[in-house]
């Protein structure tokens, strides 16, 4: 096991192995820090959004981190809430919510941070995309990789290859879940379901007729040789279950 | 270029790449520098060659400023906009060539005889205002000198599809 390091942060007392992110020392011991581009599926973060700023004081003097990529090294005091964070999130948020200004959640946000100002910037239309990366980070780890951020400057946004339907997307909806903002639009109806402007079937369980995903999402999950699962999670462990009643009847 | 040569040409890039995908701009380099551009054939060929997505490819490609993603015309026109050009009226350059082809920076003329682009700093400020056309420096440009440079690159191209025939 790796040394073991006592910090404080906002007066609490937390044991952390060193080496740790500040983020989960924290959220460990119950000390909420505002994050969105941070999701728990991924080992490493992106740092991007920088809404997880905290005070970290060693030795007497203190700087300024973003806690989600703080690995904790030594002995510290950290303070979240302290008025220099709390004035500097502030500002951050609101460019963030000012860069997005139709996602409800970065309103909300925004409006609890009290972030004002910057009324005179100019916002973009119908935009929700922080531009995170979240998204292309979960598509890349599913080894899909069918989005990407194009373009660069004030034109970034994330989008696939020649915006057009990709060959390679299998409508799993992973980045419109992992996104914090809501930016990731499909629609779904009895049968269909459409992201990225592909329409893709839906595949429903055999046995209890719930929604599996896509069948482009299930072969992808299974690999090219694998046998396509054609019941549900749970009706699939009650036929386990049932088989081996039967099989060990008096157990 | 016709597209079997094309598709030959693609071929050979990927060939000449080692299987890494920090390969992947040299190679983007190489299309660019073959084609003028880079043919969507060619990303998606060489994203299965790295062993990438295609989507990675794109993102690269259109983050670099050096690497287009639609076809370029046949001469290109780059206009230097740096400190030193802009204030010795490059933007009169760029005017002129909108009246004389009726393209503005960053655009194709419709028969692809020439593309024109507003470039940074080309590292010849004393020379200013510098414009390259196919690599060729012409220097202490006045509005006066572009109509005749046009022609002469035009005729060119005239004469190379003449040879072709």
């Amino acid at each position: 096991m790796s040394e073991m390091l006592t910090i404080t942060i906002d007066g609490v007392q937390c044991t952390c192995e060193k080496g740790e992110y500040l983020y989960d020392v924290a959220t460990r011991n119950g000390i909420w820090i505002p994050v969105l581009c941070r999701s728990d599926a991924f080992e490493d973060h992106r740092a991007c959004c920088r809404i997880c700023i905290v005070e970290v004081e060693i030795r007497g003097r203190s700087k300024v981190v973003t806690a989600c990529v703080y690995p904790v090294e030594q002995e510290c005091t950290v303070y979240t809430k302290s008025e220099k964070i709390l004035e500097e999130r502030a500002v951050i948020m609101a460019l963030l919510a000012h860069r997005a200004p139709e996602s409800e959640r970065m309103a909300e946000m925004n409006k609890f941070m009290g972030g004002t100002g910057f009324d005179r910037l100019v916002t973009i239309d119908n935009e929700k995309c922080i531009l995170c990366g979240l998204c292309v980070q979960a598509c890349n780890s599913l080894g899909t990789g069918a989005i990407s951020t194009v373009l660069r400057g004030t034109e970034k946004k994330v989008d696939t290859p020649y915006d057009k339907p990709s060959e390679f997307c299998v409508g799993c909806l992973s980045c419109a879940n992992v996104c914090p903002t809501g930016a990731i639009e499909y629609t779904q109806t009895d049968k269909t379901r459409t992201i990225w402007n592909r329409e893709f079937d839906l595949l429903f369980c055999e046995e209890c007729g719930s929604l599996m995903g896509t069948p482009e999402a299930a072969r992808h999950a299974v690999g090219a040789e694998g046998e396509v699962p054609t019941v549900c999670d749970t009706c699939r462990k009650k036929k386990l279950a049932n088989e081996m009643m039967q099989t060990y009847r008096y157990v | 270029m016709t597209e079997v040569d094309q598709a030959s040409r693609i071929a050979e890039i990927i060939e000449a790449c080692p299987a890494d995908q920090r390969f992947a701009l040299a190679a983007l380099q190489d299309m660019q520098h073959a084609f003028n551009y880079i043919p969507e054939e060619g990303l998606s060929a060489l994203a299965e060659h790295l062993g990438c997505s295609q989507a990675h490819l794109y993102s690269m490609a259109t983050f670099y400023k050096a690497l287009s993603l639609t076809p370029k015309g046949d001469h290109i026109i780059k206009i230097c906009n740096g400190t030193a050009c802009h204030l010795r009226g490059a933007m009169n350059l760029a005017t002129e060539l909108k009246r004389d082809l009726g393209i503005d920076p960053g655009e194709t003329t419709d028969d692809g005889a020439f593309s024109v682009e507003l470039v940074n700093c080309l590292g010849s400020c004393a020379l200013a205002p510098v414009m390259v056309v196919d690599g060729t420096y012409h220097n202490k440009l006045r509005v006066e000198q572009i109509p005749g440079i046009i022609e002469t690159y035009a005729a060119q191209g005239a004469e190379e599809v003449a040879a072709h025939d």
